[in-house]
């Protein structure tokens, strides 16, 4: 179980940061201003499109790698546990 | 491995005061196994796999250390049972270290700060607030309606708002400049000390609402009720964790976990 919780949270610190770095860059216009969650800027040329698509991503990745891990994945064990020990019975 | 000194060579009364293994000679066989029949801790808990492994591999090699040091003919006997600072404590310092200077080299060149434009000394901002971590005393300067005025002095208060906030002040910094000599920090847990853990949590609380209590006309809420809640919530906070901590007495291995932490006693 601990090394669930460490996948998932690596998967969870890792992909934010990355996401938190490319948000900065794209997503916020000024340090007084919106900041990570600003809407997204018009894709200047091809680095841009694909930094916008890998911040997505990213941010999905984080949340969804993290709860994968914490729950999706000890959720299937336990109910597979579960099934076979009522199998038994 | 304590279990049989102790049923051996050893009172109630020594046992209890015996926390590192029973005997206070420097020949090995104080937190170690004593003999080759002894299970090591490896043995009684095998454990195979992943991070689980890893913290025996861990605490197993820290105690093959232990033992190693305390057969050194030049081993002193210390008061306090602990790992050595080379190479336990000095390697996960160094890998925290590192971790932490790597992250602000990478945050300080990817995501460098906006410097804006210098400030103008003739113009007053339109907000004036300390930085977020001074908001508690700047809250206690707002404490206006808690100054009471006095029948004594025909309606009149003692001292003006402005000097009853500074007071405030230094009953807070001093209650907590006495909380180490009221508490000496003896509990490891807070289920240990029920109470003082509430009186932190009060504190921790009454910090955010106070700081709340402070920039009150940027917080969407009727100020009264802030003000209300800046003192009620800490109370509810503090009865919350006695209570809790209370119920979660029962059940807690208070020598267990003391085993690990408290000194000798004295010679």
């Amino acid at each position: 179980m601990a090394d669930e919780f460490a996948k998932g949270f690596g998967i969870l610190v890792t992909a934010g940061l990355g996401w938190l770095t490319l948000a900065g860059w794209y997503n916020t216009p000024g340090f007084e201003d919106t900041q990570l969650i600003a809407p997204d800027p018009a894709a200047a040329n091809f680095y841009d499109t694909v930094a916008i698509l890998l911040k997505d991503g990213l941010f999905w990745f984080a949340i969804l790698g993290a709860l994968t891990f914490w729950i999706v994945i000890p959720a299937i064990r336990q109910a597979r546990e579960a099934y076979e020990g009522r199998a038994e019975n | 491995m304590s279990e049989n000194e102790s049923t051996t060579d050893g009172t109630g009364s020594e046992r209890e005061a015996a926390t590192d293994g029973g005997r206070k000679a420097a020949d090995g066989s104080g937190i170690v196994a004593p003999d080759d029949e002894t299970p090591t801790w490896r043995e009684r808990k095998e454990r195979t796999q992943g991070l689980s492994q890893l913290t025996y591999e861990y605490f197993e090699r820290a105690r093959r250390e232990d033992q190693d040091l305390r057969t050194e003919s030049d081993y002193v006997e210390r008061d306090v049972l602990a790992f050595p600072v080379w190479p336990h404590e000095m390697i996960r310092n160094l890998a925290l270290t590192s971790f932490f200077v790597g992250m602000i080299i990478f945050l300080a060149a990817a995501l460098p700060p906006h410097i804006g434009a210098p400030a103008n000394p003739s113009q007053t901002p339109a907000v004036i607030l300390p930085d977020w971590y001074l908001y508690w005393s700047f809250g206690l300067l707002k404490l206006g309606p808690l100054n009471p005025d006095l029948a004594l002095l025909g309606g009149q208060k003692l001292m003006a708002d402005r000097t009853y906030g500074v007071v405030a002040n230094l009953v807070v910094v001093g209650f907590i400049a006495i909380v180490p000599f009221l508490n000496k920090g003896a509990a490891r847990r807070p289920v240990e000390q029920p109470f003082w853990a509430a009186v932190g949590v009060f504190g921790v609380i009454f910090a955010a609402t106070i700081s709340a209590l402070s920039v009150k006309n940027l917080i969407p809420m009727d100020s009264h009720l802030l003000f209300d809640l800046t003192f009620l919530l800490p109370f509810v906070g503090g009865f919350l964790t006695y209570a809790v901590l209370k119920s979660m007495r029962e059940g807690y291995m208070f020598e267990l976990n003391r085993r690990y932490y408290r000194l000798r006693p004295p010679k």
